[in-house]
């Protein structure tokens, strides 16, 4: 059975509102009670304000829940040392690839500062997910197909398919022009009806299920895939088939629970 | 489990081709979604000038839909209906009314006479917190306490605030459908009872599938999911009527 793994999760608390389950215990469970194998991780930590210290908890959270959670190693443009602390981290259990958050940074996704995180990527045959915000001056799906393009080798995942509905057509075009660019579909804005256009205009095998736990309900992004109006074949690519694909022998289930 | 949602929109909806478009099209997703019937807001009234838009309106519904009609208190001629004793007799079983998106003051003289016409025959009012925020329904619950009111879209962000308003305020009550924080909804039970969450989506310009689906996995005591899934709706409507 095709695997159900979550591309784009957090675990921590956020500076800008409150979140009432910010650990990864909660998550587990309620991944366990709703059928989500594993979900991919960057601390909020790591996102906000220090990569290093975050990506270390993202680890610690890993190492004790193997096979349910997956790290995102947060990569920060700013720092010169990072390449080689991520070099170091992704050996570590559990990682899954780099995440970039462009407007966290204030970096543009297209900036020559984010290469090395790329070049890592390439490297390791790990793909990327970038935060992807249509309008956003640092994030929108344009600045993140021009860093797809320049990476060729390496899967770049635009986190929240651009975010609000006014973007979706739009990212799943650019997605059709650049054969390494995957749409992942978390967000408060993603509705069934856009889901399941995004299928029909850049394909089943390029859409990646999301939830943006903790920030979001995990049950909330998983009800839009299940009650989506999508054939068996392309619902289970979207699921989890097609991130299962990306990360090859990176991803190990716990299937015990 | 019967499931109702609060919080739909009937009729085409600027921005997007939905399949509610038309009542047919709203109760296949209704079906689709196993949801039993639904408080329904006629688009044309929510994205025009209600003062304009009530020709027409005044076919037979299915039984699953309860409309709810939304009310503009303005000076003679700039709003609908022209008294709230025309709400009243009416009898919907619930209102909606959008300051924002129509310009006029909730909680100014005229408004506050409407309120207080509605507060005394039960009838609860719907506001979009999404379009007017949660100061001004907090500024009308202050200003009349004994009005019921639902509070539509909140979002995940004012979590905070919502509590704290909904300890302070008997009133007023909460639609779950974008409480989207992780096990927000089960907080926010925690903080103020199940009794005042009332399940709705907000589609189709929200998504309806994922609060669904969560209202199948909620975790709470049987009872109180199904006090947010249609029996808090169904207490909020009742109040007045006793």
């Amino acid at each position: 059975m095709s695997p159900v793994l979550d591309a784009h999760g957090h675990v921590g608390s956020w500076v800008d509102f409150f979140i009432p389950e910010p650990g990864a215990r909660w998550l587990v469970d309620t991944n366990d009670a709703i059928g989500i194998d594993a979900v991919g991780v960057s601390h909020l930590v790591a996102v906000g304000r220090d990569a290093r210290a975050g990506n270390e908890l993202a680890l610690a959270a890993a190492e004790r829940h193997p096979g349910r959670i997956g790290v995102w190693l947060v990569g920060d443009p700013h720092r010169p040392d990072a390449p080689s602390i991520l070099r170091d981290q992704l050996s570590r259990p559990g990682v899954w690839g780099f995440k970039l958050h462009p407007d966290t940074h204030a970096c543009g996704a297209d900036d020559p500062r984010y290469d090395p995180v790329l070049d890592l990527a390439a490297d390791a045959g790990v793909p990327v997910l970038v935060h992807g915000q249509t309008g956003s001056p640092t994030s929108d799906p344009a600045q993140l197909v021009e860093l797809a393009r320049r990476h060729p080798e390496v899967s770049v995942l635009v986190g929240h398919a651009g975010l609000w509905p006014a973007g979706f057509d739009r990212a799943a075009r650019l997605a059709t022009g650049q054969p390494n660019l995957y749409l992942e579909i978390c967000g408060s804005r993603l509705t069934t009806r856009w889901l399941e256009r995004m299928v029909a205009v850049a394909g089943p095998e390029r859409v990646l299920f999301g939830t943006d736990a903790c920030f979001l309900d995990p049950r909330l992004g998983l009800g839009k895939v299940r009650y989506a109006r999508l054939s068996d074949t392309d619902r289970a690519l979207v699921l989890g088939g097609n991130l299962a694909r990306l990360l090859g022998d990176r991803i190990i289930l716990d299937r015990t629970t | 489990m019967r499931v109702f949602d609060a919080h739909r929109v009937l009729g085409p909806v600027p921005g997007d081709l939905v399949a509610s478009a038309d009542t047919a099209g709203l109760l296949a997703e209704l079906d689709h979604l196993g949801i039993d019937g639904a408080a329904v807001t006629p688009s044309s009234v929510l994205f025009g000038d209600p003062a304009h838009e009530q020709e027409g309106r005044s076919g037979p519904v299915p039984e699953r839909l309860a409309v709810v009609p939304v009310v503009l208190p303005a000076v003679p001629g700039a709003g609908w209906p022209a008294e709230p004793e025309q709400v009243v007799a009416a009898a919907p079983v619930m209102v909606r009314t959008c300051p924002v998106r129509h310009r006029y003051a909730l909680t100014g003289p005229i408004a506050l006479r409407w309120w207080r016409e509605l507060a005394a025959a039960g009838i609860p009012v719907a506001l979009d917190a999404n379009e007017c925020g949660l100061e001004r329904v907090a500024a009308l619950a202050a200003q009349v306490p004994a009005l019921r009111i639902l509070v539509l879209s909140p979002g995940y962000r004012c979590l905070r605030e919502l509590a704290e308003l909904l300890q302070s305020r008997a009133g007023v009550h909460v639609e779950t459908g974008t409480l989207a924080g992780a096990g927000a909804v089960e907080w926010l039970a925690g903080q103020a009872g199940a009794h005042r969450l009332v399940f709705g989506t907000g589609a189709p310009l929200w998504d309806d599938a994922g609060p669904r689906f969560q209202l199948d996995h909620l975790r709470l005591a049987a009872h109180d999911v199904e006090l947010i899934a249609a029996g808090s709706f169904e207490l909020l409507c009742a109040a007045g009527a006793t």
